[in-house]
């Protein structure tokens, strides 16, 4: 057999052993390689063939501080079928949402795994680790979140944080949460992968797991340690309503002929120009749509700290912090008396020292212009 | 770079406006606690009406055509250069759609803006109306003598916002935040530095205007 037929064989017996056609494997593998930013046509032969030949690695998944809400997202990938290929093969070994064995068997799977694949498995954290007040805020199995956390990662091949609340603390960690929630880097140090997202778009997710297989690396990273290939542009340089901001055509209010037009969403606080992810390209739910799309501003929430940045509605330009009213008129008012003040001091100086007062001068701007 | 970003859009600009409201108003009361010297001779018209005609002159006319007084005999260019800095200051600072946003969260509600090209057209002949005066300033005999490093410096510090500003539209640089934090930077700085300079111009002018404005028309000049 050639090379080519041992490849041909090796993929038809693969998409028979997972009953599945292969024109839906070759077009999941397409938008693959799209999210690996790779072409879609030679990119996508790559991908299967990586997937029809190559061992998964083995996957711890933490759920730390979170809502579940990224194993959500995973789990409504645009093709379920395509996510089984990559995960029930990836074998999931431990996801307290996923997997069959509950309470110590549980624990007891998740430390097999730990024995038996060191230095193998991938560990996927979601939500955000709490070091506050001994890590009470969050235990598994009656033990700190921290520790499970760093005992889990000491010999995994890999660590990948999904989600805002993983990477950056998101929600756990925004302002006055009582738990205070902290990055995964916070506590294990550079290196880790972060899937930003609130939640991460699925095939964002799939896609470090396909550049293992393809590549047998990690990804390059952003300087927020996002991966490159689906986090390289803003959603701004994307967005379908671009051309309306171009042109400075903006929706004003949510129902306005603006909106049913499809303009710009920047005046209701859109904060795609400063958002790195890939909705406008791999889109949400199968490729259907995406917020701005759909006609909700971007929330920034694959962004470090989107949460507290300054309200989703209130405009990226809007200052994060603005004096009221009356913090403004007591300035103003400071200031005047100061003003007065000086004036009236230096009067009351000339008096006392008995020299002649200077004539008043016969014009505010003239007496400025000396003052200078 | 979101950290220095969200600093500068934060406490360091909530910081900078407080200290502006405090030094300009300072610098305005301490201007107007001067009073002013009591006229004895009969007047020979309306002060009050030379006061608002002036005000107005000054609001609504000679910010927005710099023409009409005739041109100078010097020098056309530097004049306009002049006059379109200003207009497009106005503009720009109260009419980019970025902006509308800013004064809608320091003042509750919010005007439409002028598309987006128009303003970015004012900027780019602004950018260049500044080159014009720098260049004017350090060339012409008489400005040469009546100008010091702050002179330079005040046409420096109001062209920084404007060419970040442009850079950002335009996304010449990357990151798009980088030079988000640095023209909120220059803002901020701009803030400070106007009270303590003679940009602080823009408000004493619309007083010493009708200052003169009602002197003279109670000896019967026009305003
Ligand atoms: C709190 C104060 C300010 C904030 C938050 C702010 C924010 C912004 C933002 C976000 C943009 C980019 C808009 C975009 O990408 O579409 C922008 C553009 C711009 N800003 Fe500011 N800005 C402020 C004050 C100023 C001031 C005081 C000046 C001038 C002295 C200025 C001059 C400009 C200019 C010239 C542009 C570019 C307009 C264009 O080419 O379209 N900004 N500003
Ligand atoms: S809707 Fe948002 S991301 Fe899209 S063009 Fe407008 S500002 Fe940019």
């Amino acid at each position: 057999m050639s090379g080519e037929e041992k490849i041909e064989s090796a993929l038809r017996e693969f998409l028979e052993r997972k009953r599945i056609s292969r024109r839906d494997f070759l077009k999941g593998c397409g938008v693959l390689a799209i999210a690996l930013g790779l072409s879609q046509v030679d990119g996508a032969a790559k991908v299967a063939l990586a997937l029809a030949t190559k061992p998964r690695p083995p996957v711890i998944w933490l759920s730390l501080q979170d809502c579940t809400g990224c194993t959500e997202s995973l789990t409504r990938s645009q093709s379920p079928q395509l996510l089984n290929l990559i995960l029930s093969d990836l074998s999931l070994d431990y996801h307290e949402t996923l997997q069959a064995a509950a309470g110590a068997g549980a624990e007891e799977s998740r430390l097999a795994t730990m024995r038996d694949y060191a230095g193998k498995y991938v560990l996927v954290v979601e939500g955000s680790p709490t070091p506050q007040d001994g890590g009470v805020y969050c235990v598994l199995g009656g033990r700190s979140n921290i520790d499970v956390l760093k005992e889990t990662a000491a010999s995994a091949a890999a660590v990948v944080a999904v989600g805002n609340c993983a990477c950056f603390g998101g929600i756990p960690g925004a302002r006055q949460s009582p738990s205070g929630g902290v990055g995964v880097r916070d506590i294990l140090g550079n290196g880790v992968v972060h899937i930003a997202g609130c939640p991460p778009i699925a095939e964002a997710i799939t896609a470090v797991f396909v550049h293992l297989l393809v590549f047998d690396r990690l990804p390059e990273l952003d300087g927020l340690g996002r991966p490159l290939e689906t986090y390289r542009n803003t959603i701004h340089d994307r967005c379908v309503r671009r051309t309306f901001y171009d042109s400075g055509q903006y929706v004003k209010s949510f129902d306005d002929q603006g909106a049913k037009q499809g303009y710009c969403l920047y005046l209701l606080g859109c904060k795609g120009p400063t958002t790195y992810n890939a909705c406008p390209t791999l889109r949400w739910n199968g490729g259907v749509s995406y917020p701005i799309q759909s006609g909700h501003p971007c929330l920034g929430c694959s962004e470090p700290h989107f949460w507290d940045g300054g309200g989703f509605y209130a405009g990226q330009s809007a200052p994060l912090a603005s004096p009221s009213g009356v913090i403004t008129a007591v300035a103003v008012a400071a200031g005047a008396a100061l003003g007065v003040g000086a004036i009236l001091a230096g009067r009351a100086k000339s008096r006392t020292t008995s020299s002649p007062a200077p004539p008043p001068p016969s014009d505010s701007s003239s007496q400025e212009e000396k003052t200078r | 770079m979101n950290d220095v970003l969200a600093f500068a859009r934060g406490p360091l600009f909530y910081g900078s406006l407080i200290f502006f409201l405090v030094a300009m108003a300072f610098r305005l009361f301490r201007v107007l606690a001067l009073r002013w010297q009591v006229d004895r001779a009969k007047p020979k018209g309306n002060a009050v009406e030379g006061a608002v005609v002036s005000l107005l002159k000054a609001l609504l006319i000679f910010p927005f055509f710099p023409g009409l007084k005739g041109l100078p005999q010097r020098s056309a260019l530097v004049f306009f250069a002049g006059g379109i800095f200003h207009l497009s200051l106005f503009l720009v600072i109260f009419f980019t759609a970025a902006h509308t946003l800013v004064w809608q969260s320091l003042l509750g509600f919010r005007w439409d803006p002028i598309p987006t090209p128009i303003i970015d057209g004012f900027t780019a002949a602004t950018i260049l109306a500044l080159i014009v005066l720098a260049i004017n300033r350090a060339t012409n005999p008489v400005l040469r003598l009546l100008s010091g490093p702050s002179s330079y410096l005040n046409l420096l510090f109001v062209l920084t916002p404007f060419l970040t500003g442009f850079i950002m539209y335009h996304r010449l640089i990357q990151p798009y935040n980088a030079v988000f934090a640095i023209h909120m930077l220059a803002v901020d700085w701009l803030l400070v530095w106007i009270p303590l300079s003679r940009i602080a111009h823009f408000m004493f002018y619309f007083f010493s205007r009708p200052a003169h404005g009602a002197e003279f028309a109670r000896r019967n000049a026009v305003p």
